[in-house]
């Protein structure tokens, strides 16, 4: 498919559309639903864009801390299932996975979520 | 509180109002300036003046509960709760009257007094550092805290959810696997991690069981320039407890609101709290104050992602509850960082 403008381009103007047009023209109890609506244009806008290489470097980090490849969703239910019933061999990798796959999926959905490293 | 429209039927809510006050106090009385107040999604709550003849007016906030609410408590146990804590020196709006007649005002009420100052998170925290008042509102709220505590859970009004014999702890982590479970989020390892570090460090059932609020944070808090004014939202509360849910509760980061530094709802540290918790009879202990944390945001992260989960299912579809699932991953952030090895 070669299509034009791409799916980013066009949720980003349908966020912009969302905030700066249909905003100002809502009742008020229908504000909060169109910035969510505007925040979720904004967050598919960047999946759009980052979703791909993501998937391929959190499917390698799972291969290699199970030893073997496969589907990203069986990979991820495996990793889970093994750390749900205790395996402590895997724990402390698991963790470091885990932080890397998130930090991508923040950049996706809250970007700057993931500079506070306290508790 | 932020005014705002009362919506069509603002007219029938008055009548319903002018009925029931005046049967409360017995004299005619006069209902006036509705104003609906930001709320919670569940919960409706309108603010108004109520003047019965010959005395000056009173300013009141009325709420009003979706019929059908599970596990949470009942409008007069809930009244009855609010009622309790205040006669132990917790800071609670007094109630005026709660009834769980669905036929006045659409679902059972409750009516009391409107107490002034900010509940909205953001406007909290510019008042907090705008006028230096972090540390004393964190000591007020550990004070507010460990006289909820010091409660006889015998006291509690009748029919207050109680989770039972079972320790508060374990109750908590049965609860969420549960949940997860019947949901279907078996595929998310950091969830799977959180859930293995709470089963290994679970503690027991604490010293002394305690009346807890289990919502207590900044946004059901009322602020105002002389600090914490009232505890709101006791719809959760149960008569038996581990008093450090209540106090790691309002230390989670999704409650401070990018105020990242100040542990206790982006207004202070965490000290202050502690501090007054102890100065006030508390007995606090750290480590199952963290276990609680964990056990918060790992409990957070599933909330919402039931949320999405009932937006696909069609029971409750609205895209702010579609959207709640992708919040998932910052919930997922805050547990790995509590749980750092």
């Amino acid at each position: 498919m070669n299509l034009y403008p791409n799916a980013a381009e066009l949720l980003r103007a349908v966020a912009a559309l969302l905030d700066d047009e249909v905003m100002p023209a809502v009742p008020a109890e229908l504000a909060h639903k169109v910035r969510v609506a505007s925040n979720v244009a904004r967050i598919v806008g960047r999946e759009c864009e980052l979703a791909e290489p993501a998937a391929n470097a959190e499917r390698l980090a799972l291969a290699g801390l199970l030893g073997h490849d496969g589907p990203l969703a069986e990979l991820r239910s495996e990793l889970s299932a093994r750390l749900r019933h205790g395996d402590p061999a895997l724990e402390h990798e698991a963790w470091r996975v885990a932080v890397e796959v998130t930090r991508q999926e923040l950049a996706v959905v809250k970007p700057g979520h993931d500079r506070w490293e306290g508790k | 509180m932020t005014p705002g429209p009362v919506g069509a039927d603002g007219a029938d809510l008055a009548e319903g109002l002018t009925k029931v006050l005046s049967e409360t106090w017995g004299t005619e009385v006069e209902v006036a300036n509705l104003a609906a107040s930001s709320a919670g999604a569940r919960r409706r709550n309108v603010a108004f003046d109520a003047t019965p003849s010959g005395l000056p007016a009173a300013e009141l906030v009325v709420t009003v509960v979706p019929r059908g609410a599970l596990g949470l408590n009942s409008v007069t146990a809930e009244a009855q709760m609010r009622r309790t804590a205040r006669d132990h020196g917790v800071p609670v709006p007094e109630v005026v009257v709660a009834s769980e007649d669905e036929s006045t005002l659409g679902g059972p009420f409750f009516i009391s007094e409107r107490v002034a100052g900010e509940t909205v998170p953001r406007r909290v925290l510019r008042l907090v550092h705008e006028t230096g008042i972090g540390e004393l509102l964190a000591g007020q709220l550990g004070t507010a805290l460990a006289r909820l505590h010091r409660i006889d859970p015998a006291d509690a009004p009748d029919g207050m959810l109680d989770p039972g014999a079972r320790p508060p702890s374990e109750a908590a982590l049965e609860d969420l696997e549960t949940s997860m479970r019947e949901l279907g989020v078996l595929d998310r390892p950091a969830l799977a991690l959180g859930m293995r570090w709470l089963e290994r460090r679970l503690p027991g059932t604490p010293d002394r069981l305690s009346v807890v609020h289990t919502d207590v944070r900044n946004g059901n808090l009322i602020v105002g320039a002389d600090g914490l004014r009232a505890v709101l939202d006791w719809e959760g509360a149960r008569r038996h407890g581990d008093p450090m849910e209540d106090l790691a509760w309002p230390a989670l980061r999704m409650w401070r609101f990018r105020e990242d530094r100040f542990e206790v709802g982006g207004f202070a540290a965490r000290e202050p709290l502690v501090d007054a918790y102890l100065a006030a009879g508390g007995d606090f202990d750290e480590e199952r104050m963290e276990w609680w944390k964990v056990l918060g945001t790992l409990r957070w992260a599933v909330g919402l992602y039931a949320q999405a989960s009932a937006h696909l299912s069609g029971t409750f579809p609205s895209i702010i509850m579609a959207a709640s699932g992708r919040r998932v991953a910052e919930m997922e952030w805050d547990l790995l960082m509590l749980i750092r090895p």
